[in-house]
């Protein structure tokens, strides 16, 4: 019988996202004024956030910028409960909030929560709470900047 | 005008976690190998081949068909819809045999993933590396949104989750093919641990590897082969983004609006308007349970508010569809081919050749795929009577 042979192996490459036109607006608002901004599209008239430059489902260029939130409304969400390599500890909730003035969800993480009991968390978060957008100290630009904190 | 197409050849490596006996092309060859003898035919008759491959870094390997099937000198290409590849990537044959490209597609899709030590690392990098990747979105946290919003929209409770993965995983047991075979209980799924709310362990799909490979043949070419024929296939797309999804008037987030819209299609061609009647097995691309409820709706089995109902009626009523009789994903989930081994599964089952998980007397049956954030939807309805 042969000997089986296996060959260790690790990808490891950096890389450089360009986050394009409008979500380098949408991070910069984040960053400067702390205010969470969505696109108008002209056909289909929906308020979209985060945003950008055109509408996937009209094939339209967005025109008008809007404030949304900063307040919104828990869609869904899910609490993160085992351990991942790469991914943080958990417990973790993170939820699609519709921010009030917005017509599609965006992804965050959720904080304010008592995790200790993952069923009763789980309960408070389907009755669908209202959050609101809380920002970090120093905002960098980034999706991370601001959290959904219940209330 | 096109070609009737009918999938004359199959071939299937075990799925399990890993097969350290083996590298990616003898992987590979395997399936191919056993495909081609399966459909009688060698490498010279085949016209085109076409791989499916879901990303790369779940192998750790780029193109990792490349050591494989490419000496044989045939126009090739490769296609990525996610867990929808293996559906797409038949698809793509079946279109150029209906097209009078090929009279004979050799297709094959092949996961490695049994190399990657940190998956679900590997699966946030499939995620918007703008607004979402920097979030533990993951294939389960993604699958796990989906859930919880089901929950609250249609009142399907963890039991429901349990009652479908038990069905699943027993079904699983009479599949040598399958990678997990538990044994295992409604109250032992419940019980396994929470992977992420509210999705449990046994109600989630492996880490599997292996390959699955098939011969498309044009109706001419067909001869006296067993053959199941493609009666009608479609496919269609949606928005990625998942919060755009959420308040849609039609079509919402746990609502699979192009999976409806691809099986009313496939359904029309194949001529089927009672699908609850008229199928005998649906073979489901649903890496977790809560997926496969969102599937009853749009498979045209129920009204949508009727889908906690019908985990329970597809259960008992023995007029209804098998539901994956393989297992399906829950059993086995090699990704990059899982969109294959569903259609693989319903054209072994209308040519009788399931071995000890046949169904009886299948003249047709219904293969589905999705991939991604479900932004790709595949439905394939496979027959024993040849299209008109």
């Amino acid at each position: 019988m042969t000997e089986l042979i296996t060959i260790p192996g690790r990808w490891e490459f950096d890389y450089t996202y360009f986050a394009g036109e409008a979500a380098s607006r949408f991070f910069g608002e984040l960053k400067d004024n702390r205010r969470i901004m969505g696109v108008c599209c002209p056909s289909c008239k929906r308020v979209l956030v985060p945003a950008r430059s055109f509408c996937d489902v009209c094939f339209q260029r967005t025109e008008d910028w809007v404030e949304v939130g900063p307040e919104g409304v828990v869609e869904t969400f899910t609490i993160l409960t085992a351990t991942f390599a790469g991914m943080p500890k958990p417990p973790v909730v993170i939820a699609y909030v519709t921010f009030d003035g917005a017509d599609t969800a965006l992804l965050n993480v959720v904080t304010g929560l008592d995790l200790s009991n993952i069923s009763d968390a789980a309960d408070r978060l389907q009755a669908r709470p209202r959050v609101r957008a809380c920002f970090v100290d120093e905002p960098q630009g980034r999706i991370t900047d601001f959290m959904f904190t219940l209330f | 005008m096109s070609a009737r197409v009918g999938i004359i050849g199959i071939g299937q490596t075990p799925y399990k976690r890993a097969h350290p006996e083996l590298s990616s092309a003898e992987l590979i060859w395997a399936a191919v190998d056993e495909a081609l003898r399966d459909a009688n035919v060698d490498i010279d008759a085949i016209d085109v081949i076409i791989a499916g491959v879901a990303p790369d870094a779940l192998s750790g390997e780029n193109g990792v068909e490349k050591t494989a099937v490419l000496g044989s000198g045939k126009p090739f290409l490769r296609v990525n819809t996610g867990g929808a590849t293996g559906s797409s990537a038949t698809f793509a044959a079946a279109d150029y045999v209906a097209s009078g490209r090929a009279k004979m597609a050799l297709v094959v899709g092949v996961e490695r993933m049994g190399q990657a030590t940190s998956s679900q690392n590997v699966f946030n990098t499939v995620f918007d590396p703008i607004y979402e990747k920097d979030f533990p979105l993951t294939t389960i946290t993604m699958a796990a949104l989906r859930a919880s919003m089901s929950m609250r929209v249609y009142g399907y409770t963890s039991r429901d989750w349990a009652e479908i993965a038990a069905r699943n995983h027993r079904n699983a047991l009479r599949n040598p093919l399958a990678h997990l075979k538990l044994d295992v209980t409604v109250e032992d799924i419940m019980n396994s641990p929470l992977l992420a709310w509210p999705i449990h362990r046994y109600e989630a799909c492996p880490m599997s590897e292996g390959a699955c490979a098939m011969v498309l043949a044009a109706g001419d070419v067909v001869g006296s082969r067993s053959v199941a024929w493609i009666q009608g296939l479609s496919s269609m797309t949606d928005s990625y983004a998942m919060g755009d999804r959420i308040n849609r008037p039609a079509g919402s987030l746990v609502d699979l609006l192009t999976l409806e819209l691809s099986a009313r299609r496939a359904y029309a061609d194949a001529g089927i308007t009672d699908p609850r009647r008229q199928v005998d097995v649906i073979e489901l691309y649903s890496p977790f349970s809560s997926a496969e409820a969102m599937t009853y709706p749009a498979l045209g089995m129920c009204a949508p508010e009727d889908g906690p109902r019908f985990v329970q009626e597809q259960l008992d009523d023995v007029s209804l569809p098998v539901f994956n009789p393989s297992g399906g994903p829950q059993a086995a989930n090699p990704v990059s081919a899982t969109g294959m081994v569903r259609i693989a599964e319903c054209a072994l089952q209308v040519r009788g050749l399931a071995g000890e998980r046949q169904v009886p007397d299948v003249v047709r049956a219904v293969a589905t795929g999705q991939g991604g954030a479900t932004q790709f939807s595949t439905v394939c309805v496979l027959g024993a009577e040849s299209p008109e």
